[in-house]
């Protein structure tokens, strides 16, 4: 089966499982590659075996470890990075934005808004106030340039991805 | 009609997550009943199962739910409530709610509303600190209204300085200024922070001291007018003046006995003169030359309180509960309480480990496998959904060992343990932490993510072999192994 790993800024990586094997009714093996820009970068077989109820995973079958039990996953996690999961299928579109958009990275309420449409702002330059867990944040400009648009107002409460303010940058 | 014994009380905890599960356990140990609370948004909430009682708030958001004093004295009534317990945050140090309970018979735990009126208000602690002898960070005597009075007192007491709520904790309305300019852009900002978080826009100018140390004392009183310490945390590692790791006792100090007599004894003396009645914690900022000043007080009790609890052996919580109705708490005298070994606390937060922003989302599986002598106080569960309505902390994760250095052991294998699906967590960020030299020599200061960026150093390659283990975790449960 092909999974899909597919984060904000569009980067992919192809998960294969190219191999299963049954050893028993509670050990299987599975192999896996990662492709990446059409490159095999990563293979591995791991090892899985249900013991008293539980799932462990290995990859010498030497040394296991529990796996949390957890459904078929719409996003998976690597340190900084969410990548949303897909099985089997690639979807025909994910995500989208523009250069020099400001997205809300996580939910919250605009407090205040530092632009208007037309000004000139600089790369680093704080252009809205964003309070999310009863702290006030920094939304920063990521480029100098013109603001094109701003889609929000004061007090408006946002989910996360959504796009703020437009900037056009300088070329 | 509810039936009850004199000896059994009903308690109310005002609260959720970690800590109100871990005063439902507290309240059960004393053979009393746990009335837990629930809102629509928290409908399956872990702390519920501790309890014995669940009573839901009506509402979606904190003002109609977990600060809302009419409806929580009504519950009070309706449901025959002894005594409230407010855990931290929300009504823990409210005196008007303090008050309200008290009026109506029911027992408040935590201490009189007059201690925390004088302790609640940053510059009325500190002019009352300094009266009973407590050295206090030299600054503004009261409010300052005005931008231009604030870059006077700045000039007089030199910059760097510190803008903070006179309302303030948990670092929310704080900005440090190092010149007239940053006074300006910020004075403003840090009165809107102060005005929406505690109601109260009023602001402070401080001294701001260079490579301090965060010290506290955690203190424990009874009616009778016992007040023991039970000697002093170092919470120095912080983001954003919140602090991650915690640890008892301070490296810091060290062996340096007399300078922690010193340190605890003051704290006591303070807590005597407020004729403190409760668990309470004194914060004390220390300069590297080991010379200290009183910070605040903190008149509830803390999140960190379980390293505390972990080299003293003492059930801090109980003691609360015992000490607001009265009894005794079976603590002989100050020499009784001993310390041993070492105890570091990790908090995990659901945030970006680069960024330390918070970052929202739904657990989808977590699974622990600790090293022995690991307490892991969390309100982790499949399908717990972190909104931005409550503080990211998830839990709180505290190792103990003989030594600083098992301590650290025991941590790093805990870290590597802990396992939590489904949203971005700081676990990679403590793991760093945990192997940082700095932080193994035990000689940091406030400034040490500033300086050290540990968050750089988290590694944010593909973890491939957790990807496939992932996956084939799915598979496995899909071809019905």
């Amino acid at each position: 089966m092909r999974n899909y790993l597919i984060d904000n800024d569009k980067n992919e990586y192809i998960v294969d499982l190219i191999k299963t094997r049954t050893h028993s009714a509670e050990m299987v093996e599975f192999e896996f590659r990662t492709i990446k820009d059409n490159l095999e970068v990563h293979k591995e077989k791991i090892f899985v075996r249900k013991l008293a109820d539980q799932y462990f995973a290995s990859t010498d079958g030497v040394k296991w470890n529990k796996l949390a039990r957890q459904d078929s996953p719409a996003i998976m996690l690597n340190v900084d990075k969410v990548y949303k999961f897909y099985q089997g299928y690639k979807p025909s579109s994910a995500g989208g934005g523009d250069e020099g958009g400001l997205f809300t990275q996580m939910p919250g309420k605009i407090v205040k808004i530092m632009a208007s449409i037309g000004a000139r702002v600089e790369k680093g330059q704080t252009l809205i106030i964003l309070e999310a867990m009863k702290m006030e944040n920094e939304i920063k400009c990521g480029a100098s340039g013109i603001v094109k648009a701003i889609h929000v107002k004061v007090g408006d409460a946002l989910e996360n991805g959504i796009l703020m303010m437009e900037v056009e940058a300088e070329v | 009609m509810i039936s009850k014994s004199n000896a059994q009380k009903r308690i109310l905890i005002i609260n959720r997550g970690e800590i109100a599960a871990r005063i439902a356990k507290a309240c059960r140990e004393l053979g009393h009943t746990a009335v837990g609370v629930w809102t629509d948004n928290e409908v399956q909430a872990k702390h519920l199962e501790v309890c014995d009682e669940w009573v839901r708030l009506p509402g979606s958001t904190n003002a109609e739910t977990y600060l809302n004093i009419p409806n929580i004295l009504a519950v009070c009534k309706k449901y025959e409530i002894d005594g409230v317990h407010p855990g931290y945050g929300f009504l823990s140090e409210n005196t008007e709610f303090s008050k309200a309970l008290v009026d109506n018979g029911i027992t408040w735990i935590g201490p009189h509303p007059e201690a925390v009126r004088v302790m609640g208000d940053k510059a009325v602690s500190k002019e009352f600190a300094k009266k009973v002898g407590m050295p206090v960070v030299p600054g503004s005597t009261g409010a300052v209204p005005t931008i231009e009075e604030a870059i006077k007192i700045a000039d007089q007491i030199k910059y760097p300085i510190l803008l903070k709520a006179v309302a303030g904790g948990g670092g929310r309305g704080m900005r440090i200024c190092h010149n007239e300019q940053d006074i300006r852009n910020n004075f403003e900002a840090v009165q809107r922070e102060a005005a929406s978080a505690f109601k109260n826009g009023d602001l402070l100018v401080e001294k701001f001291i260079v490579n301090p140390h965060h010290i506290e004392v955690q203190i424990l009183a009874d009616k009778k007018g016992n007040v023991f310490h039970f000697f002093e945390r170092e919470c120095s590692i912080q983001r954003r003046h919140q602090k991650i790791v915690e640890e008892a006792p301070s490296p810091f100090i060290g062996e340096d006995e007399d300078l922690r007599q010193r340190v605890c004894n003051s704290a006591v003396n303070l807590a005597k003169a407020i004729k403190y009645d409760s668990a309470g914690t004194v914060e004390l900022i220390m300069g590297e030359n080991k010379e200290f000043y009183f910070l605040e007080m903190n008149t509830r009790i803390q999140v960190e309180h379980p390293i505390t609890e972990e080299i003293t052996g003492i059930d801090l919580i109980v003691c609360m509960i015992q000490s607001a109705f009265g009894e005794d708490l079976g603590i002989p005298s100050q020499e009784w309480i001993k310390r041993t070994g070492h105890a570091i606390e990790c908090r995990i937060c659901a945030e970006d480990p680069l960024t330390m922003l918070p970052a929202p989302g739904v657990v989808t599986g977590c699974e622990t496998n600790f090293p022995q002598g690991i307490r892991f106080d969390n309100c982790l569960y499949k399908g717990l959904v972190v909104t931005p309505d409550f503080d990211p902390m998830v839990g709180k994760l505290v190792a103990k060992g003989i030594i600083r250095e098992v301590a650290i052991r025991k941590m790093r294998a805990a870290l590597d343990g802990l396992l939590v699906e489904g949203l971005k967590t700081n676990i990679p960020l403590h793991k760093v932490i945990m192997k940082n030299e700095v932080f193994l020599n035990g000689k940091y200061s406030t400034n040490f993510i500033a300086t050290e960026k540990p968050q750089e150093q988290v590694d944010t390659s593909m973890d491939y072999t957790a990807l496939y283990k992932k996956i084939a975790g799915i598979e496995a449960r899909r071809m019905g192994l």
